[in-house]
């Protein structure tokens, strides 16, 4: 294998590949990258065996061939190297030399036989999705993810694809966001449940623009454009039933300036348990109120003024998840509704002018006198 | 400049044994005991009289190893609860003295008398015998106090109030403000809490072995010679210098109990019985401080030695028996799976340690609801009511009785 490259484009190569790329590893081929030419220039691959990815950058190709080399030290020199062509060469299945300009490198690779197959995912009658639309699901709803390792079912995104739209979920048990787009086109109904470390790399590695196809195997879901491909384990189980815990009489609504609630719970938070987060929230017509005490720091208080339509309540909530879920408002102005201090609230946009819609769940916490 | 402070550390003399004597009848008759298991078991020794200790019998050690040394001595096991009761007793006493009390260990106490000069009217040392005097009047159990300008001297001073038979020792020492050095000059550097075996060997190999040898050298010497940390630490120490306050309350940082099984256990669910065991008795301690744990560690060290643990730390606080019990044992599943041996130990321990019931967040999912129900934490307040009342083994939880039992 010869070819010659430069050095942004194997350094946008990497980039790309380099995020699926375990830090520790076991199995030692998985260190490295699998680089093979390709028609138009050369292909680079990476997995952690939970998720894969590949793409194909231009390069001229002397001589064809494949060899896989180790991940951290290639991303490396490629970002020390001066702006040069580079030349890489392989000798027997192991041996690797670079060169650009007068700098020469000799490195020792694994041969790219030992390099794990990717998930067998046929493409023949893929879903096809424009890459911004996943986005602006992935960027809304990611976040809310569980982090435990108790539920794995809930350490996934919930992706359901229907005819006319598609929806993600997700949720730590505590609160949940949702968002749907109306899609057309679209084929059967599926409902996936994806990693969000595999949601990530599609954010990151997919232009907006561009469309993608999406399929899935057996147990891997893969997505690919012209130049680049992801796959990823799926994780297997039912999904909770999140529509049931939707409540849908919750009959105080609120709205609240995002910027004005958002800056209120920030103060609150500053005197908030670093446990609990803790603030109560007081809902009266035109005033909403905030209090917070905490043994052996202190208590604030503040209020700002709302729209609130519906009996007075006082509610406890988590600040951070109150928090998170105002980051992701696309509008000014934000739409609470609540039906009892035990009871889940949910946060909306409110008077968005979008086709998507998007909803969180926040559950509250026990006030405590 | 501002009066010295006045430091005690109450020392309880030979904790274990003096409570063995005091409830256990076959312990009471023995000159020579060991507190800590049974002779053929393999528990290693908690406490051991100090007659005992004359044959190199000392806290630590192997029973077997012990009863080599001293083969008539009387071996009984440690009455825990006795223990924790008197403990608390004595505690009681020395609150009533010193403004600030703070619990070191079930047997030691600093007490911060700082500012009761014009209350005692007397030397610290007097104050010491007195309060001396009260404990063993209330509790029958003889305390020894070390005192000074801090908790350092006092716990150096301590040692040298014990009163070990043939040292003519009253069980008080205070060392006088301003007299420090002339204390560190008979000190040893092993003496000095934070220096172990290995910072000792370190220290020999520069001809430091007495807390006076240090003074000889300069902190820029010492900092080339062990690092500036460790050299200013050091430079202080020998001198008798440390500034800690004797907080009133050192909240713990973790909370464990384990046991050396008398044989080897192979079997699942045997080991589960003991861990089982081991779980309620860490989380009543967890409960009596008022405490819930977020991380649960299970320690096992097998028949060949070997050392393992696992850990979970869960999202919410967890209190009760139950819930504490399910995430152990399914650590315990855990080590099993990777290397199933013969266990010689095993350990639980609770860390990431908050006060009280500080969670309350409601759940989307009713499956979701905390791995700890209202009623999982009823039920172990209710077992601890019984036991404070009527002993440790009065209630038990099924399961560990019938499979522990056959």
């Amino acid at each position: 294998m010869r070819f010659t490259i430069t050095r942004e484009k194997l350094q946008e190569g990497l980039s790309a590949v380099g995020a699926s790329i375990p830090s520790k590893t076991t199995l030692p081929v998985l260190a490295n990258i699998l680089v093979e030419t390709t028609d138009k220039g050369i292909r680079l691959s990476g997995t952690d065996l939970d998720i894969a990815v590949a793409t194909e950058v231009a390069a001229d190709v002397d001589s064809p061939g494949g060899i896989t080399i180790p991940a951290k030290k290639l991303i490396e020199i490629a970002r020390e190297l001066p702006p040069n062509p580079v030349k890489v060469a392989s000798s027997g299945d192991q041996r690797i030399t670079l060169e650009c300009g007068r700098s020469k490198f000799k490195l020792l690779g694994l041969p790219k036989d030992e390099f794990p197959a990717f998930p067998a995912v046929k493409f023949a009658n893929a879903l096809r999705i424009k890459s911004g639309e996943l986005q602006q699901l992935i960027s809304h709803v990611a976040f809310a993810v569980s982090t435990e390792e108790s539920r794995p079912i809930l350490n996934g995104v919930l992706w359901e694809l229907r005819a006319d739209r598609m929806r993600m979920v997700a949720t730590n048990g505590h609160r949940l966001a949702k968002m749907e787009l109306p899609v057309n086109g679209g084929g059967g109904s599926q409902d996936l449940i994806v990693p969000p470390k595999a949601l990530e790399q599609i954010r990151r590695l997919f232009p907006a623009e561009e469309e993608l196809e999406i399929a899935k195997g057996e147990n891997h879901l893969g997505f690919r454009s012209p130049l680049t491909s992801v796959f990823t384990r799926l994780i297997e189980g039912p999904y909770p039933n999140y529509e049931q815990v939707i409540p849908k009489d919750n009959d105080k609504v609120c709205i609240a300036d995002k910027a004005l609630l958002t800056s209120a719970i920030k103060r609150m938070s500053v005197i908030a348990s670093d446990q609990t987060h803790r603030i109560k929230l007081s809902f009266n017509a035109g005033m909403l109120k905030f209090a917070v005490q905490t043994p052996d720091l202190g208590e604030a208080q503040d209020e700002i003024p709302v729209r609130f339509d519906g009996d007075p309540i006082d509610i406890g909530f988590n600040a951070s998840y109150l928090l998170e879920v105002l980051r992701f408002i696309p509008t000014d102005e934000v739409k609470l509704t609540l039906k009892a201090p035990e009871r889940a609230a949910t946060i909306e946009p409110e008077a968005w002018k979008d086709p998507a819609a998007f909803l969180a769940l926040v559950m509250p916490l026990r006030l405590v006198d | 400049m501002s009066d010295p402070r006045r430091i005690l550390l109450a020392d309880a003399d030979a904790f274990f044994v003096a409570v063995a004597r005091l409830v256990d009848p076959e312990a009471a008759a023995a000159t020579r005991l060991i507190v800590g298991g049974r002779p053929g078991s393999r528990g290693v020794v908690c406490s051991a009289s100090y007659e005992t200790r004359q044959f190199g019998v000392r806290s630590g050690m192997p029973i077997a190893r012990a009863l080599r040394l001293c083969p008539d001595a009387t071996c009984v096991p440690v009455p825990r609860d006795a223990c924790a009761e008197r403990s608390r007793a004595i505690r009681d006493v020395l609150g009533r003295w010193a403004p600030v009390v703070r619990a070191a260990s079930i047997d030691e106490w600093y007490l911060d008398l700082s500012g009761t000069e014009s209350l005692y009217r007397e030397p610290l040392a007097e104050t010491a015998r007195k309060i001396r005097d009260a404990v063993l009047e209330e509790t029958g159990l003889s305390v020894s106090f070390g005192g000074g300008t801090n908790s350092l001297i006092a716990k150096l001073a301590v040692e040298h109030a014990k009163p070990k038979p043939g040292t003519g020792k009253t069980g008080v020492h205070v060392v006088e403000p301003g007299l420090e050095l002339a204390f560190m000059e008979r000190v040893a550097l092993a003496e000095i809490p934070g220096i172990g075996p290995t910072f000792q060997r370190k220290l020999a190999d520069r001809g430091l072995v007495g807390a006076a040898d240090v003074w000889r050298h300069d902190l820029a010497t010492l900092s080339r010679w062990f690092g500036e940390r460790a050299a200013r630490w050091l430079h202080d120490r020998a001198r008798g210098i440390h500034d800690a306050p004797v907080a009133p309350r050192e909240a713990a940082k973790s909370i464990g109990h384990e046991d050396t099984f008398p044989e080897d256990l192979a079997d699942d669910a045997a080991l589960e019985v003991e861990l089982r065991r081991l779980v309620e008795r860490t989380a009543a301690s967890l409960r009596a401080d008022g405490l819930v744990a977020r991380t649960v560690t299970v320690k096992c060290k097998d028949f060949d030695f070997e050392l393992r643990t696992a850990r979970r730390t869960v999202r919410t606080g967890l209190e009760s028996d139950r819930a504490i019990a399910d995430v152990a044992i399914a650590l315990l599943g855990r080590l099993r799976a990777a290397r199933r041996v013969p266990v010689r130990l095993l350990g639980v321990s609770l860390s990431g340690l908050a006060e009280g019931r500080t969670g309350g967040q409601l759940a989307l999912f009713a499956e979701a609801q905390p791995a700890e129900r209202e009623k999982d934490r009823a039920v172990s307040r209710a077992m601890d009511a019984v036991r404070t009342r009527l002993g440790s083994t009065a209630i038990t939880r099924g399961r560990p009785v019938r499979r522990g039992s056959a």
